[in-house]
């Protein structure tokens, strides 16, 4: 940085060079296979070299998937999720380092666990819970046999089990996926490393917690929020799953849902061409993120180096 | 993630920081280690801090804490999975677990797979890193190229590196071929675990890698600066300044590429190697899945899923009481 | 930021409220053909919607067999399941012992329509039967040919394949000595369906005790004694001598025939859409190959059928049974089989497809059928009736590959193998005791 490393640099950008380009080479084959006729691509080998049929395939996917729509309820769904985590966490994580409380380990290690187990094996459950999210209300409901009360009571037969489903919508698609521990923790593991003289210094000038957390602690997370958007974002468009099963409709479905419809199945022709273009399709609206992403993560990284 | 500021914005000069000077270990006090993960100085208050855990929690609560539950109960039952009959066999699920060959093969395929992954990631993770926060020019398209393959769906992922390494049709595995390797993870287990760790580790690099970068980069200048000065090449500044300031962040990836390895990789096996040969690459959870989702056997899947968690949070709190340590928050 | 969160949940309540109004009735269908087959299975719904006004049927496309299953099962205990799912052949004992399905006889009687039931394809037929009584509505069925390069063999010397094993074999090796190509034969994706279950169906071998589970509880394997063991033993001479490739994931292995670089390959007779697409060469399919002193039974059925699930009201089994019948006209099965390559799953389609000459033009496509329909079945060609058996297929197939790569001796591979199937067996009783 201060001094001239030529050897160093020509050795960083040789890594620099051969780690992208190993991590791109996969992606360059699914770029080429997008490229390619039908009959190309039962050719064995496959050509390294792209075809013409891009533009052609890209059309094909599109209009098979009918992704306009299905991009519309990614974007949707994942910020959502993004927009929902984050703030969750970063309220958790600030309650668990700033305050002393009991149960204050517990409460982390409970969020913690929830990372523990795979929503494969909940799904069924977790799909109950979506279908009727009143499903504990109700359970108290009958266990206490409170409509049996109520009956005592006022003399008339009450319904007081409720049915709200959210099969079908963006919150079903959004709210189980909130729950997250991975950025809690990235956010304990910030927020112990800002020094504790600004938190002094904020109560000693009377700031309330709140305000010590909007004015103080969120900008200076400003890079790792950047960095957990990126990742989370990026991390609930590829959701296959749970939006599977949680959506019946086509206009409620995602983006990668669309795409997985288009996986040839093993008794009709393999169209990996289409399915590749869908691939490249779906994968352009995270890249865009993560290059647009990118300019305030650099922004908040020189405020903050100062 | 270091957060390192000039505070006399906020503070009227109190907590500047100081560029030289040794850094502040972390008390051995038994009072102080007590509250791990504390700060030195909190709030007061107790019910502010309740209402601000409460979002997360009730989320939790209604769509983690609940079906889990629900779903765990069920390695104490031998249900049908319609939910039409349910017996109680206590630990017999468990039981079987115990006596069952390919379970232990499971856990030892897991073993493997998660230290080699592990290792993987964040070597080539570190060094990229450390080369991208080194260049100067075209630090932008080197970082989304290598951010990339987060964006690629597990199960496209999966396909592309088997398509890659199939040793009938695949382009590497030519290569490999033509070097005199006999590659063919259709039959040796060991290709195959690699095939699987590659895929794997190649999904989770990105995710290293934007950490790490961004833990480098809140290195202050002045401190490197001042290392610079005093005749500190650029390797021996990253090794002993930048990596010891990176310890919050090691150790935040560490845990995250271990829990990754455990719970979050078997989409990528999937459609890798299926499992397979024979097996070799059934992992714990690809296991869980396998019995759990394919077969129906929700109550061998549960005792798993229970075993499984039991494991990891035992790994993690041995990581948090043994690594977490050695984390240096302060400067 | 917190704008676009309250905006969002307010979009999804919104979202909510808005339903749109039906005069006819809606039926969905939950099913696992993606790829093109998706476009012919709306095709098929299109057909039936457009032929009267009273129902509509939506198809919805869930995944793969998996998953429609665990969303059929989580729909199910959140009573948000559709009438009609499709599920395939092996998951027969699990939908008869949930308790949730209307078998198809009934729903047909009730609704006034007259089916058939004994004009369907014996090896169908007997499948989906308990009892007398048809269960599910066969849907798309096939079962494994053998397909070669005509090429290939012309250049080795040979007009085409051998109809026996051993004959087979000596050709395969052959092919490979000769250098006219690389692999002579690809393994199957599905091998447990084409080399153990069909290969004791046309052997007349038992698969399992209690007539392959026809009887009731307490069946077990026993494909571990007899031809099988040798029929694997020979694979795995294949496997080892070069004349057999592994194709692993990433590739079909019908992709590395139609590619031209294996020889052979015995696959379902719906890979036809593919070769036909595909194949640069000349390529024709002919019998699966039977043992010198074989019986050579009919094989058996590959593929899923259509369950209709309780709970909905007698309206919507209305349509359901209008639909059923709709997809067992003449017309719908020569136009299915035709579009996707499953084989009609009635004698009158088959009768009709071959009046209209079509096999004339594409014989290939006449072999399933006639395979399927070759002699009298006997109690090893029925098909199978175990529980859980995709479970045990996992496990079956696990052993057998350890037993393949060399791992275990082979005999001692498929003693493991049957040793974990029983294991499945017993426990799929001990769930279900006392309901089948």
């Amino acid at each position: 940085m201060v001094e001239r490393t030529p050897v160093l640099d020509a050795f960083a950008h040789l890594i620099l060079i051969a780690g992208a380009a190993l991590v791109c080479i996969p992606i360059y084959f699914v770029f080429v296979t997008g490229t390619l006729t039908q009959q190309q691509v039962l050719q064995v080998p496959m050509p390294w070299v792209p075809g013409d049929q891009f533009m052609a395939n890209v059309a094909t996917a599109w209009q098979k998937a009918d992704f306009g729509r299905l991009f519309l309820n990614s974007l949707v769904v994942s910020a959502g999720i993004v927009v929902g985590k984050i703030a969750l966490s970063l309220l958790a994580a600030f309650a668990v380092t700033y305050f002393r409380f009991p149960f204050r380990m517990t409460a982390f290690w409970l969020i913690f666990v929830s990372l523990m187990l795979p929503i494969e094996v909940r799904i069924v459950p977790t799909y109950e819970a979506a279908a009727n999210a009143a499903l504990p209300w109700n359970a108290i409901v009958d266990a206490l046999d409170l409509q049996g009360l109520a009956r005592t009571i006022t003399g008339r037969e009450l319904t007081l089990t409720l049915d709200w489903s959210l099969v079908n919508t963006y919150s079903g698609l959004i709210l189980p996926l909130i729950a997250s521990a991975t950025a809690t923790f990235l956010f304990r593991q910030f927020f112990l490393t800002v020094p504790d003289e600004l938190s002094d210094a904020a109560r000693v000038d009377g700031a309330r917690p709140m305000q010590f957390f909007w004015l103080i602690l969120l900008p200076l997370s400003r890079s790792n929020i950047v960095a957990m958007a990126i990742i989370l974002f990026l991390w609930s468009w590829n959701q296959y799953l749970w939006p599977l099963l949680v959506t019946t409709e086509k206009s409620m479905s995602t983006a990668v849902i669309g795409l997985r419809h288009l996986m040839p199945s093993a008794d009709a022709a393999p169209s990996w061409h289409v399915l590749m273009s869908a691939t490249l399709l779906t994968l352009a609206p995270p890249v865009v993120v993560v290059v647009v992403a990118q300019r305030w993560f650099i922004k908040g990284l020189i405020d903050s180096g100062k | 993630m270091q957060a390192s500021t000039d505070a006399s914005a906020w503070a009227g000069g109190a907590g500047r920081l100081r560029p030289t000077g040794p850094p502040r270990a972390l008390p051995a006090s038994s009072a102080e280690s007590e509250q791990r993960g504390l700060k030195r100085s909190t709030f007061e208050n107790r019910a502010l801090a309740y209402l601000l855990l409460a979002p997360q929690m009730i989320v939790l609560l209604f769509f983690f804490f609940i079906p889990s539950f629900r779903a765990l109960i069920q390695a104490f039952q031998l249900s049908d999975p319609f939910g039409g009959s349910t017996q109680w066999v206590g630990l017999d699920n468990l039981a079987a677990l115990w006596r069952s060959a390919p379970y232990w093969a499971a856990v030892r395929a897991t073993i493997v797979f998660t230290l080699a992954l592990s290792v993987a990631t964040l070597g080539v993770a570190l060094l990229l890193a450390f080369a991208a926060h080194h260049v100067l020019r075209g630090q932008t398209l080197y970082k989304t190229f290598i951010l990339v393959p987060y964006a690629v769906a597990p199960a496209i992922a999966g396909i592309v590196w088997a398509f890659l390494f199939n040793p009938a049709v695949g382009p590497i595995a030519h290569l490999l071929h033509s070097a005199g390797i006999a590659w063919d993870p259709n039959r040796f287990p060991g290709h195959a675990m690699t095939l699987v760790v590659l895929a794997s580790a190649w999904k989770q690099v990105s995710y290293n890698f934007l950490f790490l970068l961004a833990g480098l980069l809140a290195v202050p200048r002045s401190i490197l600066e001042a290392a610079a000065v005093d005749g500190a090449g650029p390797i021996r500044r990253f090794v002993s300044i930048s990596l010891s300031m990176l310890t919050p962040t090691l150790f935040f990836l560490v845990v995250i590429n271990f829990v990754y390895g455990f719970f979050d990789t078997f989409a990528v096996i999937d459609a890798t190697t299926r499992g397979g040969p024979a097996g070799a690459t059934t992992t714990m959870v690809y296991k869980v899945y396998q019995d759990g989702f394919v077969s129906l056997d929700l109550g061998s899947s549960a005792a798993q899923s229970i075993v499984l968690m039991v494991l990891a949070l035992a790994l993690t709190f041995v990581q948090f009481r043994f690594l977490e340590a050695r984390v240096r928050y302060a400067v | 930021m917190l704008n676009l969160f309250r905006s969002c949940f307010f979009a999804a309540l919104a979202l909510l409220l808005i339903q749109p109004a039906q005069a006819a009735t809606t039926i969905e269908l939950w099913h696992a053909m993606s790829g093109a087959l998706n476009e012919r299975v709306d095709e098929l719904a299109d057909k039936f919607n457009k032929s009267q006004s009273e129902y509509v049927l939506k198809p919805v496309l869930k995944g793969g067999y998996d998953d429609v299953v665990n969303s059929m099962i989580a729909a199910y205990r959140a009573r948000q399941h559709p009438p009609i799912v499709q599920v395939n052949e092996r998951g027969f004992l699990t939908m008869l012992s949930s308790g949730a399905i209307l078998p198809a006889t009934e729903l047909m009687e009730k609704a006034g329509h007259k089916i058939n039931w004994s004009d369907f394809i014996a090896p169908v037929a007997t499948y989906f039967t308990k009892d007398g009584v048809m269960m599910a509505m066969p849907f798309n069925s096939s079962t494994p040919i053998l397909f070669y390069n005509a090429d290939h063999f012309k250049a080795a010397g040979f007009d085409k394949p051998a109809s026996t094993w051993p004959e087979l074999e000596a050709q395969l090796y052959a092919i490979s000595k000769k250098g006219v190509s690389k692999c002579a034969m690809v393994f199957p994706a599905d091998w447990e369906w084409s080399f153990l279950e069909n290969y004791s169906a046309i052997e007349d071998v038992p698969y399992a005790t209690k007539r392959n589970g026809f009887d009731g509880v307490g069946a077990e394997y026993v494909f571990n004694k007899g031809r099988l063991v040798g029929h694997m033993e020979r694979v795995k001479r294949f496997l080892d001598d070069g004349i057999l490739e592994l194709a692993g994931q990433g590739i079909n292995p019908g992709q590395l025939f139609i590619a031209g670089r294996c020889s052979t390959v015995i696959n379902s007779t719906a890979a036809h859409a593919a070769v036909e697409a595909g194949a640069k060469f000349n390529w024709n399919a002919t019998f699966l190959p039977t043992e010198k002193d074989s019986p050579a039974k009919n094989s058996t059925i590959g593929g899923a059928a259509l369950w209709t699930l309780k709970g909905h009201k007698d309206e919507v089994y209305k349509g359901v049974a209008a639909f059923y019948n709709f997809l067992g006209n003449v017309e719908t099965q020569v136009w299915w089989h035709k579009a996707t390559g499953y084989v009609p799953v009635t004698q009158a389609a088959y009768e009709a497809a071959k009046a209209q000459g079509y096999y004339k033009d594409k014989p290939t496509r006449e072999i399933a059928v006639v395979q399927l329909a070759r002699g009298t079945p006997s109690d090893n060609s029925k098909g199978f009736r175990l529980g859980n058996s995709a479970q045990a297929n996992i496990a079956i197939k696990e052993e057998i590959q350890a037993g393949l790569l060399g791992q275990k001796p082979m005999q001692k591979a498929m003693d493991d193998a049957v040793g974990r199937g029983n294991e499945v067996l017993r426990q799929f009783e001990k769930v279900n005791a006392g309901k089948y």
